[in-house]
């Protein structure tokens, strides 16, 4: 999963990038409107992290030129907490909202939740045959028996369990797995892609030469 | 129910019917007095004009040819058949002296005091006369008619001289009251009788039936009753409308009181007519209310301002320890993670000390000294110790500063000054200006602060003493301004008196002015 997150402030800035880091998503960072609204425009993130009192361009206008060309979800963070500002930000195009300070335990609730909606997944708990994977814990189970996955192998398998049915091209897994900074080599996706089969099954992802990789209804 | 009559509309009802009801319980009667009065009186006139022409018959001679027997002949004649009762002339009373009779004269026309009538003698009964009523006189008394009077005459002894056809029978003569010879009259029943004794002692009484007049007076009575009970009832529904119209004022203002005092502050009184008293009073209260709602809004926007100010600085705080705090760090990011708190919490602590300062100033805690000082020196001060910030910035600081001399506090007004060159400086283009200049002119002492900066948007101007204002809404955080800076260089320098203010066109940069008191105040103290 990648995400975006567009807030003025350094130091929070810095420690929400970290924390989403290591709950596993490929992160990217602005620190102020323009620049922002110029990343979320040209990726498809999973997710949009938009911090409302912004230098340049504030949230509500980055989140106003956003959904002109963009569907992707976006958790505001505001510091007001008064209705008609909630109602102000749902109204352009806010999918959920966390009032500073937050707990960052919700706020990475909050975010999980946006995504799995977003895959038309209500439940944190996917299984597709004998894997089970819990997307709140980040935990995959074979037949019942826990699974040590790394984080970009389980970020690749979330990510194809959300897509299920879809055959996902390697852009679009480069796209959503691997932040601005990676600068990761095309062929490691392959040897993700070998070590999760060895973990779940061979059949478990499906391989469409030309087209990219699939987890089959 | 008694909570009801204690409202003032009642108790003014109340009182108002009171008063109501006693004037024209007052009005009518005396109205219903004086008609009685004057019908009775009409009456009783009449009566008198009748006893005095009968007495004239009874003294006077015998009319010659002009006078009539009365229509009913017989009654003369009635008279003289039948004897008068023999009655003891003391029963009657005894007789005044002769010298006292012209105290009491017959009203009008009556006999003249002391003129023999009849024989004269009290002691003897005097011989049945002929008594026959001129015709003139004799149609008053005509029984055809409903109101007509009726006489009787009666001799000293108590016969009945002569009397008229339609008079009813009454069987005593009136009582001699002594010796009193004026009119005396009588009411039996419906009845309004007259009657007078002359010197000698007969007695004549005119009387007549105010059965109608009676009547007349009761419908009149009835009539202002009637019209009483209307012009009251009208009255105490005016009352009411009035009232109404009184208190309306007053129950709106109440309501809306309840209003405000429920807490929506933004209701006001509908105070169309402000020149009576209580426009007056709507208008004072409605400004009052005001004045209510704006320090109340100002409170709101404050306390929100300060929490949203904290908001930030907490969610570093949150943010940095719970994600550190989710598994083992090395010593760097340990160290990382309480500078970022640090920082926050600095950020924090300037916002308090801010706060509390601009609260000391708001209450007219802050001690201002009063001094006099070379403000220019003052300026020259803080223009040192800011050159560096600008060198780095690459901006130019010129200043014209001679020796101005102004009463207030220093340290204050270094802090006013070194705030205006600081913003100066952050919202200056790179390579800019910032002129300061000082001078005395008119008692007043002027400092002025010009930058060539973006300058400030038109519609941003009227705010930036605004507490949290921030020209451009940038939260570089890392600066930690507040946007307390201008509200607080503001109260200082209205606490000594002066005025600040500002003006910009965008692109041109932004000037700001101070105006002091050229330090009139304490003129006795030394120059710092």
């Amino acid at each position: 999963m990648r995400v975006l997150i567009i807030e003025d402030e350094p130091d929070l800035l810095r420690g929400l990038a970290q924390a989403l880091r290591e709950e596993g998503y490929a992160v990217d960072t602005a620190e102020e409107g323009e620049e922002g609204l110029f990343k979320a425009e040209g990726s498809d993130y999973d997710a949009l992290v938009l911090d409302v009192m912004l230098p340049k361009l504030d949230g509500w206008q980055v989140l106003q030129r956003l959904r002109k060309t963009k569907k992707t979800p976006v958790l505001m963070l505001t510091a007001r907490d008064q209705t008609r500002d909630r109602v102000k930000g749902l109204d352009t195009g806010a999918d959920d909202y966390v009032v500073k300070p937050f707990d960052l335990p919700e706020l990475l609730a909050r975010l999980r939740a946006l995504i799995r909606r977003t895959a038309n997944q209500t439940r944190a708990r996917i299984e597709i045959g004998e894997v089970a994977i819990d997307t709140a814990a980040r935990n995959v189970f074979h037949a019942n028996v826990p699974v040590i996955l790394t984080a970009r192998e389980y970020a690749l398998v979330e990510y194809l369990a959300l897509h299920r049915g879809e055959v996902v091209t390697r852009t679009t897994l480069y796209e959503h797995l691997f932040d601005e900074d990676d600068s990761t080599l095309s062929n490691l996706l392959d040897v993700h892609v070998s070590n999760i089969r060895k973990k779940l099954g061979h059949e478990f992802i499906v391989t469409r030469r030309g087209h990219g990789y699939c987890i089959e209804l | 129910m008694r909570k009801l009559f204690k409202s003032i509309r009642w108790r003014l009802q109340i009182w108002y019917g009171l008063i109501l009801v006693v004037v024209l319980a007052g009005f009518g009667f005396t109205a219903f007095q004086l008609e009685r009065g004057r019908q009775l009186r009409r009456v009783d006139d009449e009566s008198r004009v009748r006893i005095a022409a009968l007495f004239r018959v009874l003294r006077g001679p015998q009319p010659q040819g002009g006078g009539l027997p009365p229509r009913d002949g017989g009654l003369p004649g009635d008279a003289q058949h039948r004897p008068p009762p023999q009655e003891d002339p003391l029963r009657r009373g005894p007789l005044p002296p002769e010298d006292e009779l012209p105290r009491n004269p017959p009203p009008q026309d009556g006999p003249q005091p002391g003129r023999p009538f009849g024989d004269g003698n009290p002691g003897r009964n005097p011989p049945p006369r002929a008594f026959s009523v001129p015709a003139e006189e004799a149609r008053f008394y005509d029984g055809a008619e409903p109101n007509s009077y009726y006489y009787i005459v009666w001799t000293r002894d108590g016969h009945e001289l002569s009397r008229s056809a339609n008079a009813p029978v009454i069987a005593n003569e009136p009582p001699r009251a002594g010796a009193d010879l004026s009119t005396d009259i009588r009411m039996r029943g419906e009845v309004r009788e007259s009657f007078q004794f002359t010197p000698p002692g007969e007695c004549v009484l005119v009387g007549r039936s105010i059965g109608p007049d009676l009547a007349e007076l009761r419908r009149l009575a009835w009539l202002l009753t009637g019209v009483g009970g209307a012009v009251l009832l009208l009255g105490l529904a005016g009352g009411w409308w009035m009232a109404t119209r009184t208190i309306q004022p007053i129950e709106e203002i109440s309501a809306t009181a309840v209003k405000i005092a429920a807490g929506d502050l933004s209701q006001r009184i509908n105070a169309t007519d402000t020149d009576n008293e209580l426009g007056r009073l709507a208008s004072v209260l409605n400004s009052t209310f005001a004045r209510l709602e704006a320090a109340f809004a100002q409170q709101g926007r404050f306390t929100s301002d300060v929490a949203h100010e904290l908001r930030t600085p907490v969610s570093v705080i949150l943010t940095q320890t719970q994600t550190t705090l989710n598994r083992d760090r090395t010593a760097p990011e340990y160290r990382e993670t309480v500078e970022a708190c640090q920082r926050a919490a600095q950020r924090m602590r300037r916002l308090i000390t801010s706060m509390l300062e601009l609260a000391r100033l708001d209450a007219g805690q802050e001690q201002m000294k009063r001094m006099r000082f070379d403000l220019s020196a003052t300026t020259q001060d803080c223009l040192e110790l800011i050159r560096p910030l600008a060198e780095e910035r690459g901006i130019a600081i010129h200043g014209e500063l001679p020796v101005v001399e102004c009463a207030g506090d220093p340290e204050r007004l270094a802090q006013v000054i070194t705030n205006l060159l600081t913003n100066a400086i952050q919202y200056n283009n790179h390579h800019g200006e910032v002129r300061v200049t000082a001078q005395q002119q008119d008692g007043i002492v002027l400092l002025v602060v010009a930058d060539t900066g973006k300058g400030i948007a038109a519609e941003e101007l009227p705010h930036v003493f605004e507490r949290f204002f921030r020209a451009d809404k940038s939260r570089t955080g890392a600066s930690g301004n507040a946007g307390l800076g201008l509200a607080i260089s503001k109260a200082i320098v209205e606490a000594h008196s002066g005025t600040i203010e500002v003006s910009s066109k965008p692109g041109m940069g932004a000037t700001f002015t101070i105006r002091l008191p050229a330090g009139a105040v304490a003129a006795a103290e030394p120059v710092a």
